[in-house]
């Protein structure tokens, strides 16, 4: 089980319905002991792969770990958005599909499995994918052209991801959770520039902080 | 969906009057108008009954307000579905609409005399505007005193407040010389007793508009026209799925079968009406092989060329707060330097933060600390977005994949491809909003290329070789059949498509009262 941190301010607002914070907090604690959708192999290929496209260490504190690899192999086995590209196979397939792929073209170019390479390689074969350059045509992979298809999933996947959690929400500042309670819908009274009302968070993100102090 | 009167039911094998597949735009106020003039109705929607205040502004949660039966989505510029173009629930689409609520520029229904391009619609707009402005007053529209593009016209309610995406597109158009207004908004400022349905709440500025309206601001068919139709003896089914469209020895029709909590059931009834939206109305035809002797069922789909550009100001803009497209511009409607034909209207973006961050991930390929600081620049963004004409093309349409769904009917294959009309309307509009980010300050801007809305399919017209419906909504091939949703357009237009949808349905429902 991963460790959820402090408990993001935002989800005591009374600004917040009873459903909404019930579905933040669950995003709080999400059981990382086996993958639901992927693979092993395939999931340990995520894993690696997500921290160079998406590194987190500017945005939260040290050590937070939001679990965006058990968050989305979860997801690829709920209800998804109601379509898919017509030349991708169905999501759950795809991403296991992509995954592999990836890890073989590691071997192949580099002789070590995806998850073995330095930052900078992943990072580089991840440009490639997304350049529309790395596929494999054989059964149970992706071609290049599907390969950088599936890239504009993935990237949409992580930040859908990223978003919605309380922690990512609380570090940005951002209100946009905090529409109104169950007995009050409070909505907002300020909606023009610099104008944050009390109960919206201010950013605690280190980026973002230190953007502010050099004003 | 609430209602102050208790619904009537009718069983099975009542052969009721008029059956409608679709709770949204299309079916709502035409169930209202027949119920209203003594006809028995039902209404079959395939999504639940939600509780507005059941809303949640979680954007992956909200996704419960699409239409989440898979599409396959194809063609050089493969179609996102689900918000923007596909509801479920009664209310359809009309629950996550934007609620961004133009009419229709009187030339784009003439676009091909106009130009050579594109189609004429069967009428023009003289016709329509009766219907479009008993849709305002019924429903509840918020605009400014002063129209500048139609001096002439009302709104009953206020304008809500500027946010600061509206308030820095007003400061853009100056800029550039531009006219600017408050956009017409289907939401009320101020407090009102709905008829049948009870008390509405002026909008309280949350920004989740797309997320569902939680007070009943928002004016949607779930809190207008639903509870009238109820009133006047309708009868509502929800979590009901149309598959199979029953038939005579004539062809008549004669009922419709659908799954209800897994149980099939059947409903007899004397007249059909299909008002499931552009992809679900030619699918429902096509895998029941109806009404499709112009071979048109499925062809012409269209979207709107919808180009947004948003940059960072050095401000705290908080994107998520107020009524996110409240600044229009019509000026753009058939531009002087326009390399297209038709045109674009432009309105102010601001946009929760999911939404936001699928659009710039979907659109840029950049990684590592660059892409996480411009996920930091959500509070700091603003947008601008357009809706603009797409013309009719052969490749562009609806038919069924060879894969087939959870109830063994074949899922549909969306086709859309750009041609050269909208690629050269999004490079004008992601030149002009460009230079409008860049007058006021605007840093890191982002041309994002998408379209949105789905529209045709069922193309209504004079001529039974070209079209499926003739101009009141009626199938030329089956004179129980009636179309009524934006599958029945016969040009985009460059105006979202809610209003018009309603006024066509409450026309469709007069000719029907006649027929």
């Amino acid at each position: 089980m991963s460790h959820p941190p402090d408990r993001p301010e935002i989800l005591d607002s009374d600004h917040l319905s009873t459903r909404t914070r019930e579905i933040l907090t669950s995003r709080l604690s999400v059981s990382t002991a086996q993958p639901r959708t992927l693979s092993l192999r395939a999931y340990a290929v995520l894993d690696a792969l997500l921290p160079v496209l998406l590194p987190l260490d500017e945005i939260l504190p040290p050590a937070t770990d939001i679990a965006m690899t058990a968050r989305i192999d979860a997801a690829l086995s709920g209800p998804r958005d109601g379509w898919r590209f017509a030349d991708l196979p169905p999501d759950a397939e795809a991403w296991e599909s992509a995954l592999l792929t990836l890890d073989d073209v590691a071997a192949e170019q580099h002789g070590l499995a995806f998850i073995h390479l330095a930052p900078d390689l992943r990072g580089a074969l991840l440009d490639a994918v997304m350049d529309g350059q790395i596929g494999l045509e054989r059964e149970g992979r992706l071609t290049a052209s599907q390969m950088k298809r599936w890239a504009g999933d993935l990237r949409g996947e992580v930040v859908d991801c990223l978003m919605s959690d309380p922690r990512i929400q609380q570090a940005l500042g951002i209100s946009s959770s905090l529409t109104g309670g169950d007995t009050v819908f409070q909505g907002f009274t300020e909606v023009g520039p610099d104008s944050r009302e009390s109960f919206e968070p201010k950013t605690t993100a280190p980026l973002l902080q230190m953007a502010e102090s050099s004003e | 969906m609430s209602s102050t009167t208790v619904m009537k039911t009718f069983a099975e094998t009542d052969i009721i009057d008029t059956l409608i597949i679709g709770s949204g735009a299309g079916g709502a106020p035409l169930a209202a108008e027949l119920a209203r003039n003594g006809k028995s109705v039902v209404v079959l929607e395939a999504g639940p009954a939600f509780s507005a205040t059941g809303h949640t502004p979680d954007e992956v949660a909200a996704r419960e307000l699409y239409w989440l039966h898979e599409r396959l989505s194809a063609g050089t510029n493969p179609q996102a579905f689900g918000g923007n173009n596909s509801g479920t629930g009664l209310g359809g689409s009309m629950l996550h609409y934007g609620a961004f609520m133009p009419r229709m520029d009187a030339r784009d229904f003439h676009l091909h005399t106009e130009t050579g391009k594109g189609v004429d619609w069967p009428f023009g707009l003289d016709e329509l505007l009766p219907y479009i402005e008993r849709v305002e007053s019924f429903i509840g529209v918020s605009g400014p005193a002063y129209y500048p593009w139609d001096p002439e016209r009302r709104y009953a309610y206020a304008p809500p407040p500027a946010n600061s995406a509206a308030l820095k597109m007003r400061e853009g158009c100056d800029a550039l010389g531009l006219r600017h207004a408050d956009g017409p908004a289907a939401l009320i400022t101020r407090d009102i007793e709905q008829p049948h349905f009870g008390t509405r709440h002026a909008c309280a500025n949350c920004g989740a508009c797309h997320q569902g309206c939680r007070n009943g601001a928002k004016s949607g068919t779930d809190n207008t026209w639903l509870p009238m139709a109820v009133a006047y003896g309708a009868e509502l089914r929800p979590g009901c799925f149309a598959h199979t469209i029953e038939r005579d020895s004539s062809g008549r029709v004669t009922g419709v079968v659908y799954r209800q909590n897994g149980v099939e059931h059947r409903q007899k009834c004397a007249t059909l009406v299909l008002a499931a939206g552009a992809v679900e109305t030619p699918r429902l035809l096509l895998t029941n092989g109806l009404a499709n002797s112009s071979g048109q069922v499925g062809q012409n789909y269209m979207t709107h060329v919808s180009t947004q550009v948003w940059g960072e100001f050095d401000e705290d803009i908080r994107p998520n707060r107020g009524y996110p497209s409240l600044t229009i511009t019509e000026d753009m409607m058939r531009p002087k330097d326009a390399d297209f034909v038709g045109g674009y209207l432009v309105q102010s973006l601001g946009m929760m933060p999911a939404t936001w961050g699928q659009n710039l991930a979907r659109s840029t390929t950049t990684r590592g600390p660059a892409f996480a600081r411009s996920l930091a620049g959500y509070n700091r963004s603003a947008g601008m977005g357009i809706n603009g004409e797409c013309l009719p093309r052969p490749e562009n349409r609806v038919t069924l994949s060879d894969e087939k769904d959870a109830f063994g009917i074949p899922k549909p294959l969306i086709e859309h491809s750009y041609g050269p009309n909208e690629w050269a309307m999004h490079h004008h509009a992601a030149r002009l909003l460009t230079q409008m980010w860049e007058a006021v300050g605007a840093k890191d801007i982002r041309v994002i290329d998408r379209a949105a809305h789905m529209i045709g399919t069922c193309r209504m017209g004079t001529d039974a070789d070209s079209n499926v419906i003739n101009p009141v909504g009626r199938s030329f091939d089956i004179d129980n059949l009636w179309i009524s949703d934006h599958s029945i357009f016969p040009s985009a237009a460059a105006a979202n498509p809610a209003l018009a949808i309603m006024a066509l349905s409450l026309r469709t429902a007069e000719a029907m009262l006649k027929a």
